[in-house]
């Protein structure tokens, strides 16, 4: 459905994607995570046709964006962090000017889309009097006009509270069990990521350094966290007895092995080496440990390199 | 029809800012102070000399028309230049800032469609304008004098003088000479519009549009410049007086509005290649 193919980009000659491709098939809720600065908005920016790659190519279902950039953006609707609507106007109005550069104003299907975003009573009310909550079920409103086959959302839960991430959550999840909607979706809020994405891409320096299905490699291996005070020579210990075991570590707490490995056997190894543990719980991997496992493997072979 | 709706949400949004007002307001005011001018006994007592001198008789000149056309003549360009290059040097940069454009591009809509909506609805902002200024002003100056009156015009730089003794006259030549002030005046909101196509903030925009004005009406009075005169924009948007004259210098018209014309294309394609080649990201 979406196919981001060897995109590269400078800004003023500093790197800002190098060669990231990744494809996002139909139904899919797709993940784009990195850090600020990682090239996520402007891979978003790309699909978008707001930025030019230097080579490579975007298709939304079949269709190249930089070569027929109209007709890809058909199905096409898109949410960014704090959007900018015309304060000025109301919803209603905003709604209707921005439905303009897609086509014909349906005024039935707008209304059915307001009431979807729960903004019925305030469509007409200016939009300088929304809360931040409500400026964004509007940009999911907008977005949803005229009934789009992708969603890109770029940072889309940025500022909101707890019970405003949770309805967009469960709106685009129902989103996507009703319709089937693909969706791109590019956050900092990993444990987001985690409870709505099927596979991620992670970027870091414009690079992608991983791409993948999300509950494997979150699943693939069992954790556990220790409490301990550990100096110099009980990390090395530590690192010794996982590495016989084929697990891996954080250095600080986590510890990972597969599910082949009896965990009794890593904490009996851990207390007759001496370290003075005084707790050793499961806590299974999260997107978070993967993430910054991810990272600091690519930090530490960028350095070696 | 759909570049119908779109114009309509340009427009929409241009008339609901209150900026875009403020212009409106100023020359609300500027036309009753030049009301209040024309009533003074010193402005009578010189403006009937002035007829005198050349033949015309003040009851029929001081009139509506006549007060009209001196408010057009002197605040369109000096006072509706910062308007026109306020409002056209908002029309993308501030959408822009704003982060409207956004919104916008995550729509299937070409740039340059969007920039000849944009464009399309400055025009539509600047010639209403220069309509509201005259309508206003001669609303105000019947007010003043009453409505009967025809219409005398003298612009010793452009070199018109011209005297209309019936109102129909005078008021269809006035109507015709707004016409041509609102074409004129195009330029200043073309080049503005240039402007805010770059990347640059709106108020920068407007300020390099009206810097490039002023310097140009400035170097066109230098006595050197003289025999070119005819090559400066602001002489050319002075050009529209023309259509005063009782016998209708046609080809002196065509040729200075084709310059505009002109000059009004260049820049929008300027305008257009400087936004086409841009990335737009937060």
């Amino acid at each position: 459905m979406l196919v981001i193919d060897n995109l590269w980009k400078n800004f003023n000659g500093a790197p800002a994607l190098q060669g990231v491709s990744f494809a996002v098939e139909k139904g899919q809720i797709y993940g784009l995570l990195g850090h600020n600065g990682a090239g996520k908005s402007t891979t978003l920016g790309i699909i978008l046709g707001m930025v030019a790659a230097q080579s490579g190519d975007v298709r939304i279902d079949g269709i190249s964006v930089t070569q027929d950039r109209s007709r890809a953006l058909r199905k096409v609707g898109a949410i960014f962090e704090a959007p900018s609507f015309y304060d000025y106007l109301s919803g209603w109005q905003n709604l209707k000017i921005l439905m303009s550069y897609s086509g014909p104003f349906d005024e039935k299907l707008t209304r059915e889309v307001v009431e979807r975003v729960d903004l019925t009573k305030r469509i007409d009310s200016k939009v300088r009097t929304y809360s931040h909550g409500m400026r964004q079920r509007l940009a999911l409103a907008q977005a949803l006009l005229p009934e789009p086959e992708i969603l890109l959302l770029d940072e889309p839960t940025d500022g909101l509270d707890p019970e405003g991430i949770k309805w967009f959550r469960d709106f685009i999840l129902g989103l996507r069990a009703e319709r089937g909607m693909t969706v791109l979706f590019n956050s900092h809020l990993l444990g987001e990521v985690e409870q709505m994405c099927d596979r991620i891409a992670i970027l870091q320096g414009g690079k992608r350094v991983f791409e993948g299905p999300i509950k494997g490699l979150v699943e693939e291996q069992q954790g556990y966290e220790i409490s301990a005070e550990l100096n110099p020579d009980l990390t090395k210990i530590v690192d010794q007895v996982l590495a016989s075991a084929g697990g891996s570590w954080d250095g600080v707490s986590r510890l990972f092995m597969s599910h082949d490995v009896d965990p009794a056997t890593i904490l009996r190894s851990l207390v007759q080496a001496g370290v003075p543990l005084r707790s050793f719980a499961r806590k299974d991997r999260s997107l978070e440990d993967l993430y910054m496992e991810i990272k600091q493997q690519h930090t530490t072979n960028t350095r070696s390199a | 029809m759909m570049f119908l709706a779109q114009l309509q949400g340009e427009l929409r949004k241009l008339f609901s800012r209150p900026r875009t007002y403020i212009g409106y307001v100023a020359f609300l005011a500027m036309e009753i102070l030049i009301l209040v001018v024309y009533k003074l006994d010193r402005t009578q007592a010189y403006t009937r000399k002035q007829l005198q001198n050349n033949g015309l008789d003040f009851d029929i000149y001081y009139s509506s028309l006549s007060i009209t056309f001196t408010i057009m003549l002197l605040s369109m360009f000096v006072l509706g230049s910062v308007f026109f290059a306020l409002v056209a040097g908002d029309i993308v940069a501030k959408e822009n800032e704003d982060g409207n454009l956004r919104l916008i591009f995550a729509r299937p809509i070409s740039r340059l469609r969007l920039l000849v909506v944009k464009y399309t609805s400055v025009c539509i902002y600047t010639v209403s304008f220069v309509f509201f200024v005259g309508i206003s002003g001669y609303l105000m100056a019947v007010a003043a004098v009453g409505w009967e009156g025809g219409l005398f015009v003298m612009e010793p730089k452009m070199k018109v003088f011209a005297a209309y003794s019936e109102w129909a006259d005078g008021a269809g030549r006035l109507a015709l000479g707004a016409l041509g002030i609102g074409f004129s005046m195009i330029t200043i909101s073309s080049i503005a519009f240039m402007f805010s196509c770059f990347k640059m903030k709106p108020a920068a925009a407007t300020i390099i549009t009206l810097s490039i004005l002023f310097v140009d009406m400035i170097v066109q009075n230098f006595p050197f410049f003289k025999p070119y005169e005819e090559w400066f924009v602001t002489w050319r948007m002075s050009a529209w007086v023309f259509l005063m004259e009782p016998h209708l210098p046609w080809a002196k018209v065509l040729e200075s509005f084709a310059f505009l014309g002109g000059l009004n294309a260049t820049v929008f394609v300027l305008g257009w290649l400087a936004f086409q080649s841009r990335d737009f990201k937060t």
